[in-house]
C-alpha cells in the first residue's frame, strides 16, 4: 500500500469506529437526561426510587460507552496534524476555527460536567445534578455541531477566499451556517436518537423476555425507548431525503454515479471546472451505503410505529418473539449510520476540500514504515476498545440494574469478595 | 493577538502539564501504592476535566497556529502517536477497571504503561523543542533515533517522567487518606530528589554545548532557578510534612518545562537552534480568523476557568471515589 492508502486507511478506520461509540453516546445522553429529570421531579418515594435506579443503570451504560469515545476522540483531534498537513497549510485559517471552538465551547465543558456528573451522587444538590446532566447533553450536541462545521467545509467551501494557494476566512456566519453543516447536524441527531431509542427499548425488552423481576424500571425504560426510536427514525427519513437537492447542487457526481445515470456528462462538466482529473466514483460503494441507510431506516420506522401501538397493555413484550425482535434491532442503526458516513465521505473524493484541496495534496512527509505501523496500531486497539466496550456494555446490559456501580456510595459487596487482595 | 493567543497556548499547556500531569503521576505510582482504589479515587473526580486540557490545546493549535500544528505533529510522528497510545490505554483502563470482575492485574499494567509512555515521550518533546529540531527548506521535519536518542533529550525524558511521578505523589499525599499519605510523601521525596539529579544532568549538558540550545537564554535562567527552587521546596516540604506547599511547588515544577519552550525561545515556536526556527508569526493562522476566535476567547477562558474551579471546590474534600 502506498502512504496516501495507508493514511487514508488510518483516518476511515479510526474515524468509523470512534462514530459508532460517538452514535451511542449521542443517542443515550439525552434519554438518561430525561430519566433523571423524572427521578429528581418525582414525589411518591418508591417510584422515585425506581426511576433513581434506572438512571443509574442506563447512565452506567452510557459512561462504559463515553470512556473508549473520548479517549478515541483525544485521538481524532490530533489526526490532522499527523498524517493530513496538507490541510492545515492550505486550509488552516479556516479549518482549524471550529476545530478550537469545539474544543473551548463544548469538549472542555462535556468533560468537566461529566466528572461532576459521575462523582455527585448523593454529594451535589438534586436540581445541580440534574443540570449537570443536560449540560453533558447540551456540550454533546454542541460537540457534533462543530465538527460537522469543520466537516461541512470539506464538503461544501464556504465563507472564504484563496489567496497565494491558501484560503482566508472571509465570511465567518457563512461558515457556521453552512447549509452542509446544518442538515447533516439535523440527520445525525435523529440517527443518534434512533439509535439510542433502539438501544434502551432492545435492552428493555430481553429483559421482559427473560422475565425480569424489575417490571417497573424496565417498562419506564420500554416505553421511553419505543417513544423516542419511532420519533426519531420518522424525521431522519425525512431529513434524509432533504440532503438530495443540495447534493444534486454541491457534489453532482455522488448522485449520478449512486444512481448511474449521467456519469461521463457530469465528469465533463467537473472536467471543464476543475481542470484534468478522474472525478468518478465508485457507484456499488455508494449504492450499498445508501440502500443500508433507507432499508434500515424504513424498517425500523416501521417497526417502532407498530410498537408505540403495542405498549398499550405491554403486548409488545408479552409475546416473546416481539420482544426479541426488539433486542435484534440493536445493530442495525449503527450498520445504517456508517453506511452514511460511508457515503457522505467516499462521495467525497478525490477531495479533501471540495474543488480546491485534493486528498493526495494534503497527505503530510511521512514515511511509509511509519505510517503502516501507526496504522496497524490505531486499529488494533480502536478495534479492541470496540470488543471491550461492546463486552462490557453487552455484561451489564444483561446483568441488569443490580450490578450498576454508578453512584453507589460504597464499593459493592461482591466487589470486595472477588478482589482479596486489594 | 497572537501573543495573546499564544499565552493561551501556553496555559492550556500547563494546565495540561499541572493536571494531567498529576494524573499520569498517579497512575505511574499505581502500583507502589497499598490501595490502589483509593489513590486512584483520589483523582477521580478530576479525571475527565484534567484530560481535556490537552485536547483544548490540540485545537487552539489547529485554530490559531496551524502552520506550528502540521509541522510540529508530522514531524514528531513517533512520538505523537506513542503519546496518543499510552493515553487510550492509560484512560481507558482507569476508568473501566472496576467494570469487569476479573482481569485487575491486566488493568493495572495497562494503567502503568499508560502513564508511563506518554509521560516520558512528553519528556522527550520538551528535550526535542529545547535542542531544536532539524527543519528542512520547505517547513517540515522529521525526527528518527539520531535525535532522540541523544544524552541531553533522553535525561529529559527521565526527568519529566520523575517530575510527573514526584508530582502525582504530591497529590496524593494531599488528597489520600492518612496511610496512603505517608506512603506517597516518603515516595514522593525520593522521586523529587530523582527528578532533581535528572535536571541536573539535563543542565550540565546544556552547560557542555551539547544540550539545550535556547534563543532566550536570559529568559531561561531564571526559569532553571525556579525550576531548581520549586523541587528544593518540594522535597524540604515533602520530608517535613507540609502538604500544600509541597503540592503548590510541584505544581510550579511541572510549569517550568512549558515555559522553558515557550519563553526561552520565543519568538521561536519550533526552533531549529538559538535564534532560528518557526517564528509565532509565521506560525499564526490569517489576522481575520484570530480577530473571531479572540471574541469567543474572552468569554469561554474565564467560563472555563470558573467551571473548572467550581468542580475542584465542589471534590475538595478528601475522599476515595466509589466508580473508578
Ligand atoms: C430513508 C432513510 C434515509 C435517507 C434517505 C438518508 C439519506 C442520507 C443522505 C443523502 C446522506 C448523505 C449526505 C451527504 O453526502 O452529504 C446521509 C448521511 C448520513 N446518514 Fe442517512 N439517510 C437515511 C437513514 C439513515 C439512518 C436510519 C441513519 C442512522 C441511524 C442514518 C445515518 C446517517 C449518517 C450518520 C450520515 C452521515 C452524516 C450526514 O451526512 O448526515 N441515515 N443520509
Amino acid at each position: 500500500m502506498s502512504a496516501a492508502d495507508l493514511a487514508r486507511l488510518q483516518f476511515a478506520a479510526t474515524t468509523g469506529i470512534h462514530w459508532l461509540f460517538v452514535i451511542l453516546t449521542m443517542g443515550l445522553v439525552p434519554i438518561v437526561a430525561i430519566m433523571h429529570t423524572r427521578a429528581a421531579f418525582t414525589r411518591d418515594p418508591a417510584k422515585a426510587a425506581v426511576r433513581e435506579r434506572m438512571t443509574r443503570f442506563w447512565g452506567q451504560l452510557y459512561l462504559i460507552n463515553y470512556t473508549v469515545g473520548i479517549a478515541t476522540g483525544i485521538v481524532m483531534e490530533f489526526q490532522f496534524g499527523l498524517s493530513w498537513s496538507g490541510l492545515s497549510k492550505f486550509a488552516g485559517n479556516v479549518f482549524g476555527a471550529p476545530l478550537a471552538l469545539e474544543t473551548l465551547i463544548a469538549f472542555f465543558a462535556e468533560s468537566t460536567f461529566l466528572g461532576m456528573w459521575i462523582f455527585g451522587w448523593g454529594r451535589l444538590r438534586r436540581g445541580v445534578h440534574v443540570t449537570l446532566i443536560w449540560l453533558v447533553a447540551l456540550t454533546a450536541y454542541a460537540s457534533a455541531y462543530w465538527i460537522l462545521v469543520a466537516n461541512g467545509f470539506m464538503q461544501q467551501p464556504v465563507g472564504y477566499q484563496v489567496r497565494d494557494g491558501a484560503a482566508y476566512l472571509t465570511d465567518f456566519a457563512a461558515l457556521v451556517t453552512n447549509p452542509s453543516a446544518l442538515i447533516a447536524l439535523a440527520h445525525v441527531t435523529l440517527a443518534a436518537l434512533t439509535t439510542g431509542g433502539v438501544f434502551v427499548a432492545g435492552v428493555s425488552a430481553y429483559h421482559f423476555a427473560r422475565d425480569a423481576k424489575e417490571t417497573d424500571l424496565f417498562r419506564g425504560s420500554l416505553r421511553l425507548g419505543v417513544w423516542v426510536a419511532m420519533l426519531a427514525s420518522f424525521f431522519v427519513i425525512i431529513v434524509g431525503d432533504m440532503q438530495f437537492p443540495l447534493l444534486r447542487r454541491t457534489q453532482p457526481m455522488k448522485i449520478a454515479a449512486m444512481d448511474d445515470s449521467g456519469v461521463a456528462q457530469v465528469q465533463a462538466q467537473l472536467l471543464q471546472q476543475y481542470g484534468p482529473g478522474d472525478y468518478t466514483l465508485p457507484g456499488e460503494w455508494l449504492r450499498v451505503s445508501m440502500d443500508a441507510m433507507t432499508i434500515i431506516g424504513n424498517t425500523i420506522s416501521t417497526i417502532t410505529l407498530i410498537a408505540v401501538i403495542l405498549l398499550w397493555k405491554d403486548w409488545l413484550v408479552r409475546w416473546r418473539p416481539l420482544a426479541w425482535l426488539m433486542t435484534a434491532m440493536i445493530p442495525f442503526p449503527f450498520i445504517a449510520s456508517v453506511g452514511g458516513w460511508v457515503f457522505r465521505e467516499v462521495g467525497r473524493q478525490p477531495w479533501l476540500v471540495y474543488g480546491e484541496l485534493t486528498v493526495a495534496d494534503a497527505l503530510s512527509h511521512v514515511s511509509t514504515a511509519a505510517l503502516a505501523i501507526s496504522c496497524a496500531t490505531f486499529i488494533a486497539i480502536f478495534v479492541a476498545l470496540a470488543v471491550t466496550n461492546w463486552t462490557l456494555i453487552t455484561r451489564l446490559a444483561r446483568r441488569g440494574p443490580d450490578a450498576t456501580q454508578l453512584g453507589a456510595l460504597q464499593p459493592l459487596a461482591e466487589d470486595k469478595q472477588t478482589v482479596p487482595a486489594f | 493577538m497572537q501573543t495573546f493567543w499564544l499565552a493561551l497556548l501556553g496555559l492550556l499547556l500547563s494546565g495540561y502539564f499541572v493536571l494531567g500531569g498529576y494524573d499520569l503521576g498517579v497512575q505511574l505510582l499505581h502500583s507502589f501504592m497499598k490501595d490502589r482504589d483509593a489513590a486512584l479515587g483520589a483523582m477521580a473526580p478530576f479525571f475527565l476535566g484534567n484530560e481535556v486540557w490537552l485536547v483544548a490545546f490540540t485545537g487552539v493549535l489547529f485554530g490559531a497556529f496551524p502552520h506550528l500544528e502540521g509541522s510540529l505533529l508530522s514531524g514528531l510522528y513517533p512520538l505523537v502517536v506513542a503519546i496518543l497510545v499510552g493515553l487510550v490505554v492509560g484512560n481507558t483502563a482507569v476508568q473501566l477497571r472496576r467494570r469487569t470482575r476479573r482481569g485487575r492485574r491486566w488493568w493495572q499494567a495497562l494503567i502503568v504503561a499508560g502513564g508511563t509512555l506518554p509521560a516520558v515521550c512528553w519528556g522527550l518533546v520538551v528535550g526535542l523543542l529545547l535542542h531544536g529540531v532539524p527543519r528542512l527548506a520547505d517547513g517540515s521535519f522529521h525526527i528518527g533515533a539520531g535525535q532522540v536518542l541523544t544524552p541531553f533529550v533522553l535525561a529529559c525524558g527521565v526527568s519529566v517522567a520523575l517530575l510527573f511521578a514526584s508530582h502525582g505523589a504530591a497529590f496524593l499525599a494531599l488528597r489520600s487518606a492518612p496511610d496512603l499519605a505517608v506512603r506517597a510523601r516518603r515516595a514522593g521525596t525520593t522521586l523529587v530528589g530523582a527528578a532533581g539529579a535528572a535536571a541536573v544532568l539535563a543542565l550540565v549538558l546544556t552547560l557542555l554545548g551539547v544540550g539545550a540550545s535556547m534563543t532566550n537564554p536570559l529568559t531561561s535562567a531564571p526559569l532553571t532557578g525556579l525550576l531548581a527552587t520549586a523541587l528544593v521546596a518540594a522535597w524540604w516540604s515533602l520530608s517535613r510534612g507540609h502538604r500544600i506547599r509541597a503540592f503548590a511547588a510541584t505544581c510550579c515544577a511541572t510549569v517550568v518545562p512549558v515555559l522553558l519552550v515557550g519563553a526561552g525561545q520565543h519568538p521561536y515556536v519550533l526552533a531549529t537552534k538559538a535564534g532560528a526556527g518557526l517564528s509565532v508569526a509565521e506560525a499564526a493562522a490569517d489576522g481575520t480568523t484570530l480577530q473571531i476566535l479572540t471574541a469567543f476567547g474572552v468569554v469561554l477562558i474565564p467560563t472555563i476557568l470558573a467551571y473548572q474551579a467550581w468542580s475542584w471546590w465542589a471534590f475538595r474534600a478528601r475522599t476515595a471515589s466509589s466508580y473508578f
